[in-house]
């Protein structure tokens, strides 16, 4: 068995004291890349709003490397957890390399300075990615699928067992989507991290999970991806919709 | 932060040669011709030839000098971190009502006895610092009222409206005790709204010089966190910045910035909007590191040349000090506007 980097008891989430989901416990062990799916509006976000600290958990435990989560400070916990939002960073004049070196600056000095490891671990991002060729370009020049990588990258940079990453393959055509996808698996089982992101394709979240969460009308399902078919929790999605779920071609088609 | 690998040292040294050169000509050129020779005479303390120009050179055109210095750094340096602050490229000290905040306070404190019935400024306690005090607690409510609305509302641009509101409302409470106010006592306030250099005492700028100059030290020290918050305020608390207190230390050292040097010289309009623009077109950077000093030396070059302009050699009118960097900032944003469509990324 692998180990557990992250431990959810009995976790509530939701905004104003009101718990939009049912209790949350579930484990997640080095290499394993988990998704979230669901529906728009079913709490997808407010879960990986809750375990990167931006949101207050209603009640319940959260354990990073056995470590419980308000006993974490922002700075340690960014040298545990690294994360990947929904909104557009907008900074102009700022290399690829040079916004990759985010990801190193909780191990920088106050200057932020970058040593000769630090710059090997910007390189390895790079290349992990794929992205070497990008490293000179201004960030605010590249294309949508492009600046998802690099951001990535800078997440890898930021040496973290745990990558959080909400809906990163919004926004990008179906080659940049599997590309993620595929890159994102490679980080899970190459670099042993925990990756936990919420997406919409879920044929692909089916095909490459080890584990999928599954949250639907105020109900969280956590299991791997083929007893997610099995049980029928994927059928329930799209109950009262025009979509069905074909088991055997693993593809979602008209009724 | 690899300031002397990239040509960010060979460009600031240019601008600190040049503010070298118009420091000089600042004091050179004035109503009253004096060579050259004999101001550096005086300046080194070798040989006095007139005793009145050794007046005007130590009591009135070096402090001036001086002054643009103090001026242009700390609006400059203000404007930049209100700008990153804001996420907003118009930001700056005039704009977000913390010069009319600074404006308020000074109006209390000159005119107060008209309207109130009772002057701060009659207690001797406080009359050497109460200038200051006023204005830095006009500018510091306004920034605390903004800074509660980023709290609240997550729309930075509301927060830069707000701002706007604040200064109008402020500007309306100091045209009522205008309107209620002395003669005597209107007149000085409205010259000191024109902004002048030319009131600060040497003493007084003993008192302002460490002051900010620390101030400004403490914004360079605290660059690494001001790049971190260029990301957004999400990205910046997951990668390790603890926002609040950056937030409310940014929120500090521009209150004490705009507030001093509003209080002493007036509210001096556009360095703070135009200088980081042009310190980031020239260093084509988003690292503070650099953009602080960058922004100290053509805050402190523009404010030397509109020094300059105010008093024309062998003229006896002396120009106000805000018409002159209208006209020099005005200009300069409109041309920024155009060339670059891109004006609203701050970063």
């Amino acid at each position: 068995m692998m180990e557990v980097v992250l431990k959810i008891e009995k976790l509530e989430v939701g905004y104003k004291n009101k718990a939009i989901l049912s209790p949350i416990t579930v484990n997640t062990h080095t290499n394993d890349m988990i998704c979230i799916v669901g529906r728009n509006g079913q709490g997808k976000s407010t879960i990986i709003k809750t375990l990167c600290k931006l949101l207050k958990p209603i009640s319940g435990n959260i354990f990073i490397k056995n470590i419980h989560l308000d006993k974490i400070t922002d700075k340690q916990f960014s040298k545990l957890v690294s994360v990947v939002l929904t909104q557009k960073i907008n900074i102009n004049h700022t290399l690829v390399e040079d916004f990759i070196a985010f990801g190193r600056y909780p191990f920088t000095n106050w200057l932020g300075t970058i040593n000769e490891n630090d710059r090997i671990i910007i390189s390895e991002a790079m290349n992990l990615c794929g992205i070497s060729h990008l490293k000179g370009k201004n960030f605010n020049d590249l294309s949508d699928g492009e600046k998802q990588k690099v951001n990535i990258a800078r997440a890898i940079a930021q040496e973290t067992p745990v990558i959080l990453l909400d809906e990163p393959t919004a926004h990008l055509d179906l080659a940049n989507n599997f590309e993620t996808f595929k890159l994102l698996k490679k980080i899970s089982k190459e670099c042993g991290k925990s990756v936990i992101f919420s997406t919409h394709h879920i044929e692909s979240a089916l095909q490459l999970a080890d584990q999928i969460w599954i949250v639907n009308n105020s109900n969280f399902y956590s299991n791997t991806p083929s007893n997610c078919i099995q049980s029928g929790e994927i059928d329930k999605l799209f109950t009262n919709t025009s979509v069905k779920y074909n088991r055997e071609k693993n593809l979602f088609e008209f009724d | 932060m690899n300031l002397l690998k990239s040509n960010h040292g060979f460009f600031l040294f240019l601008l600190l040669v040049l503010a070298t050169v118009l420091f000089f000509l600042d004091i050179l050129l004035g109503s009253v011709k004096i060579p050259l020779k004999s101001i550096f005479n005086i300046l080194t303390h070798t040989k006095i030839e007139k005793e009145s120009w050794e007046m005007i050179i130590l009591n009135n055109r070096l402090p001036k000098a001086i002054g643009a210095i103090v001026c242009g750094s700390a609006l400059s340096v203000s404007g930049l971190q209100m700008q990153t602050l804001f996420r907003n490229p118009l930001a700056g000290p005039y704009i977000l009502g913390i010069s009319s905040g600074a404006g308020l306070g000074v109006a209390i404190f000159i005119m107060g006895i008209s309207v109130f019935g009772f002057s701060v400024s009659a207690y001797s306690l406080l009359f050497n610092y109460g200038l200051l005090i006023c204005s830095f607690t006009g500018s510091f409510l306004v920034l605390m009222i903004l800074l509660s609305a980023i709290y609240r509302l997550k729309d930075i641009m509301t927060v830069l409206i707000l701002g706007v509101m604040l200064g109008s409302i402020f500007t309306s409470v100091i045209s009522v005790i205008q309107y209620f106010s002395f003669e005597n006592q209107l007149k000085s306030f409205i010259v000191w709204t024109m902004g002048s250099l030319n009131n600060v005492t040497s003493q007084q700028l003993y008192f302002v010089l460490p002051i900010i100059f620390a101030t400004l030290i403490w914004s360079i020290v605290i660059s690494k966190q001001f790049n971190l918050y260029l990301l957004g305020e999400d990205y910046a608390r997951t990668l390790g910045l603890n926002v609040r207190n950056f937030q409310l230390q940014t929120v500090i050292i521009t209150a004490i910035l705009s507030g001093i040097v509003t209080a002493y010289f007036g509210p001096i309009g556009f360095i703070g909007i135009v200088v980081p623009h042009i310190a980031r077109l020239i260093s084509k950077t988003s690292n503070h590191f650099i953009l602080v000093p960058y922004s100290i030396l053509v805050g402190t070059n523009i404010l030397l040349f509109a020094d300059i302009l105010t008093s024309l050699p062998n003229s006896e009118t002396v120009l106000p000090i805000n018409a002159i960097t209208s006209f020099i900032g005005i200009p300069i944003i409109i041309w920024i506007l155009f060339r670059k469509a891109k004006i609203t990324n701050v970063g």
